[in-house]
C-alpha cells in the first residue's frame, strides 16, 4: 500500500496530536478552579486526533487518480520551484536573528535590499535600494516619530 | 440623544476623519490589486489602532473595510480580474460593458451599487444589532459555548468537500489559544520550559502571520508572476458616470433592495462573507429578469447585485458581534480583535454598556459610505499607478510594514517571531487545501469558548446541560446540520434520501428547542416549522408514491 499526501498529513497530526496529549499530562493541576487547567486543551487533541483519523480514512479511501494528482519531485526540482517560498523564509528569518544586534532601522533596509534583489534580480539594483531605503527609512519615521512606538535599536550599530 | 451627541464628536473630530479619508483610500487600494485581500488590510491596519482611543481606532479600520468592499470593483471592471474575491461576479457584466465603451458608467453603477449596499446594511444593523442583544441577554454560558462551536462548525462547513480539513483547522485554531498561561487559574499550559510561549501568542500576531504573511507568500511562489506587474496600462482616461448610474439604479430598486437583503443575511451567518454574497446576489438577479439574455454582456443589473451584496456583507457581519460578541466573519473577527486589544469585550451587554463607541461605530458605517464615494474617482488614478508596481516589490514593502507593525503591538521581538511562524504554517495550510477562515476563527474565539465552558461547569457540572437547554441544544442542533451541509450540496438534484429529507429534518429539530424557549412568537415558530416540514414531507414522499 503507498500513502498518499493526505494519508501522510493525517498521520503526521495523529502523531502530533499523542505528543501533544503526552504534553498536556505535564501541565500542573492546581486544588482550586472546577475546570482543569488541562481539560480544555485534551478535550480539543482528542477532537483533532478523531477527526485526523477520519482524514486518514477519507484519504485511504480516495480514488486512484486523485491519489496520483501530486507530480513527484525530486529535491533539486523541490528547491527550484519553491525557491522564491525557501528564499523569503531563510531571509526573513536571518532578519530576525540579526534584529538584535542590526536594529530595525538598518535590519528593515537590509532585509527589503536584500530580499528585492533575490525575487527581482540584481538588473534593478539601485531601484532596490531606494526602494529599501524609502519604505524601510519611511516606516520608521512614521512609526518612531509619529506613532512615538520605540523601534529596538541594535547592540552593534546603535540604531 | 446625549450619547448620540458623544459619539458624533468622536467620529466628526478632524483627526478621526483623516484617518478614516487615510482608511477609505487604504482600503480602496487594497481591494483594487488582486491578490492583496480586504482582511489582510485590516490585519495590517490594527497595529497602527493601538494607541488610538477605541472610537478612533475602530473608525478608521471600518473605513479601510468599506474601501476595501468597493475597491475590488475598478480592477474587476477595468481589467477583468477581481480585485478580491467579493466582486468576482462584478467582472461578469462590469468587464463587458468596460469593452462596450462604457468604463465610466460601469464603474458609476459599481461605485453606487456598494454606497447603497453599506448604506442599507448600515440601517439594518443598526435595527437589527439592539434586537440580537436583546436575545442574546438569554443566553447563558452552555449557550455562548454552543454558539462558538456553531460558528466554527459552519465556517468549517463552507469548505464543503474539505469539510474534515475545515474542522481540523478550526479545532487547531482553538488549541493554539492555549498555549501560555491558562487565564482562569494561570497556570502555564505547553510552555515546554520557554518563556516565550508560556506568555502565549499574540493573536494579533497571529492573525496576520496566518493571513497576510502566508498570502504574500502565495503570492511570490512563482518568480514569473512575482515579477509582473498587475497591469501596463500607462494612463486610464475614465470619467465615473454619476447621474446615469443613479438614474439606473433608481430604475432597479428592487434589485438593489434584493441583493442588499442577501449581503446582509449571507453576512449574519459565521463564515459566510462578501464571496458568497455577490455570487448568490447575482444568481437570484439573474434568475429573476424577465430577460436574462444580456446577462454576461454588460447588463447594468450584472453589476448592481454583486456590488450592492458585497457592500451590504459587513453590516451583517458586524451585527452578530455587535450583539452576541460572534463575528460574522473574517473581517468581523479582526474587528472582534480590536476591541479586545482596548480591553472591550463585545457581548449582549455591550451596547448598552458602551452605547457611545455602539454609536460610533453605527455614524463610522454611514460615513465611511460618503467618504467612499467621494474618494472613488481620485483613487482610480492612483490604482493605475499602483497596479503597474511588481508584486514582489508590494509584497516586499508590505511585509517589511508588517513586521515594524507586529513589533509595535508590544514593543516585542517576541511578535514578530510569532509572526513568522504562523507565516510559515498558514501557508503550508493554504498549500495543503485547509481553509484558513475556520482556523482564525479558532484564534480568536477560543478563550471565549474555554471561558464559557469553565463559567458553566462552574455553575453545574452535568455535561448534559449543554443539549437541553433551549438555545445551547438549537446551536448544537445547527452546528450538527451545517456539518452534513457538504454532503446534502453534493447529493442535491439527485432524489436521492438525504436531499429530500434535509431541510423537513431541520425545521423539524429546531422546532424542539423552540417549543422549549416558550413564549407566543417562538411556539407559533415552532408550530409553522413543523407544518412547514410536515408539507415538504408530504409533496416529496407523497408525489414520489403517487408516481410509483
Amino acid at each position: 500500500m503507498t500513502l498518499n499526501r493526505d494519508s501522510l498529513i493525517a498521520l503526521c497530526l495523529i502523531m502530533m496530536c499523542g505528543g501533544l496529549m503526552l504534553a498536556s499530562f505535564e501541565i500542573r493541576e492546581p486544588d482550586y478552579g472546577v475546570l482543569s487547567p488541562a481539560a480544555w486543551p485534551r478535550l480539543i487533541i482528542i477532537i483533532i486526533s478523531i477527526l485526523s483519523v477520519i482524514y486518514l480514512l477519507q484519504s485511504i479511501g480516495m480514488p486512484k487518480e486523485d491519489k496520483d494528482a501530486v507530480p513527484r519531485k525530486t529535491i533539486g526540482e523541490f528547491i527550484f520551484y519553491w525557491r522564491n517560498v525557501i528564499a523569503v523564509f531563510s531571509i526573513f528569518a536571518v532578519y530576525l536573528i540579526t534584529l538584535p544586534y542590526l536594529g530595525m532601522l538598518i535590519g528593515n533596509v537590509l532585509f527589503s535590499f536584500i530580499l528585492l534583489t533575490v525575487l527581482g534580480g540584481w538588473s534593478s539594483i539601485l531601484m532596490h535600494l531606494l526602494v529599501a531605503l524609502g519604505a524601510s527609512g519611511g516606516m520608521w519615521f512614521l512609526f518612531t516619530f509619529a506613532l512615538e512606538v520605540f523601534l529596538p535599536r541594535g547592540s552593534l550599530t546603535g540604531l | 440623544m446625549d450619547i448620540f451627541l458623544e459619539a458624533l464628536f468622536n467620529i466628526i473630530d478632524p483627526i478621526t476623519l483623516i484617518y478614516m479619508v487615510i482608511g477609505v483610500g487604504a482600503g480602496l487600494m487594497a481591494g483594487s490589486i488582486p491578490g492583496f485581500t480586504i482582511a489582510m488590510a485590516i490585519v495590517l491596519t490594527l497595529p497602527f489602532t493601538f494607541s488610538m482611543p477605541p472610537a478612533q481606532g475602530l473608525a478608521t479600520m471600518i473605513s479601510v473595510l468599506v474601501g476595501g468592499l468597493s475597491g475590488g470593483l475598478m480592477s474587476g471592471i477595468l481589467t477583468g480580474i477581481p480585485g478580491t474575491p467579493s466582486s468576482v461576479a462584478t467582472t461578469f457584466d462590469g468587464f463587458p460593458m468596460a469593452r462596450n465603451g462604457e468604463p465610466g458608467l460601469a464603474l458609476g453603477i459599481g461605485v453606487w451599487s456598494s454606497f447603497c449596499g453599506g448604506i442599507i446594511s448600515a440601517v439594518l444593523l443598526v435595527l437589527f444589532a439592539p434586537q440580537l442583544a436583546m436575545v442574546g441577554l438569554e443566553f447563558q454560558p452552555w449557550d455562548f459555548f454552543m454558539l462558538v462551536m456553531f460558528a466554527l462548525t459552519v465556517t468549517a462547513s463552507l469548505a464543503g468537500e474539505h469539510l474534515i480539513k475545515g474542522l481540523i483547522a478550526g479545532a487547531a485554531g482553538l488549541l493554539i489559544r492555549t498555549v501560555g498561561e491558562d487565564e482562569a487559574v494561570g497556570v502555564g499550559r505547553f510552555d515546554f520550559g520557554s518563556d516565550y510561549l508560556l506568555t502565549g501568542f499574540d493573536f494579533i500576531a497571529v492573525l496576520i502571520g496566518l493571513f497576510a504573511f502566508s498570502q504574500l507568500l502565495s503570492d511570490l511562489r512563482n518568480p514569473v508572476t512575482a515579477r509582473n506587474a498587475l497591469s501596463d496600462r500607462k494612463q486610464v482616461k475614465v470619467k465615473i458616470e454619476h447621474r446615469r448610474a443613479i438614474a439606473i439604479l433608481i430604475k432597479n430598486w428592487v434589485v438593489v433592495i434584493r441583493s442588499a437583503l442577501i449581503g446582509m443575511f449571507t453576512g449574519i451567518l459565521p463564515g459566510a462573507g462578501g464571496s458568497i454574497a455577490n455570487i448568490l446576489a447575482y444568481d437570484q438577479a439573474k434568475k429573476a429578469a424577465k430577460d436574462d439574455s444580456k446577462f454576461g454582456k454588460g447588463d447594468p443589473r450584472g453589476i448592481i447585485a454583486p456590488e450592492t451584496s458585497n457592500n451590504a456583507v459587513e453590516g451583517g457581519a458586524l451585527t452578530p458581534l455587535m450583539a452576541l460578541g460572534i463575528p460574522g466573519d473574517i473581517t468581523a473577527a479582526i474587528m472582534l480583535g480590536a476591541l479586545l486589544m482596548h480591553d472591550i469585550v463585545p457581548g449582549p451587554t455591550f451596547i448598552k454598556d458602551e452605547p457611545a463607541l455602539a454609536y460610533s461605530i453605527y455614524i463610522a458605517f454611514f460615513l465611511a459610505s460618503f467618504i467612499m464615494i467621494g474618494m472613488q474617482s481620485g483613487v482610480l488614478r492612483v490604482f493605475v499607478l499602483v497596479t503597474r508596481i511588481k508584486t514582489y516589490v508590494l509584497a516586499t514593502v508590505i511585509l517589511t510594514f508588517a513586521t515594524i507593525g507586529v513589533f509595535a503591538l508590544h514593543n516585542s521581538i517576541e511578535d514578530i517571531w510569532t509572526l513568522f511562524f504562523f507565516g510559515i504554517l498558514g501557508f503550508v495550510m493554504r498549500q495543503l487545501g485547509f481553509p484558513l477562515a475556520p482556523m482564525i476563527l479558532g484564534v480568536v474565539l477560543g478563550n471565549i469558548a474555554e471561558l464559557n465552558l469553565a463559567r458553566a461547569l462552574a455553575i453545574d457540572a452535568d455535561p448534559m446541560l449543554f443539549f437541553v437547554r433551549p438555545w445551547s441544544l438549537f446551536f448544537a442542533i445547527v452546528a450538527v446540520f451545517s456539518m452534513i451541509f457538504p454532503i446534502y450540496q453534493k447529493h442535491r438534484d439527485t432524489g436521492s434520501l438525504i436531499e429530500r429529507l434535509f431541510s423537513p429534518l431541520v425545521l423539524l429539530s429546531l422546532s424542539l428547542p423552540l417549543f422549549m424557549m416558550g413564549g407566543f412568537l417562538r411556539t407559533t415558530l415552532a408550530i409553522a416549522a413543523i407544518a412547514i416540514s410536515s408539507f415538504i414531507l408530504w409533496r416529496r414522499f407523497g408525489s414520489s408514491k403517487s408516481k410509483v
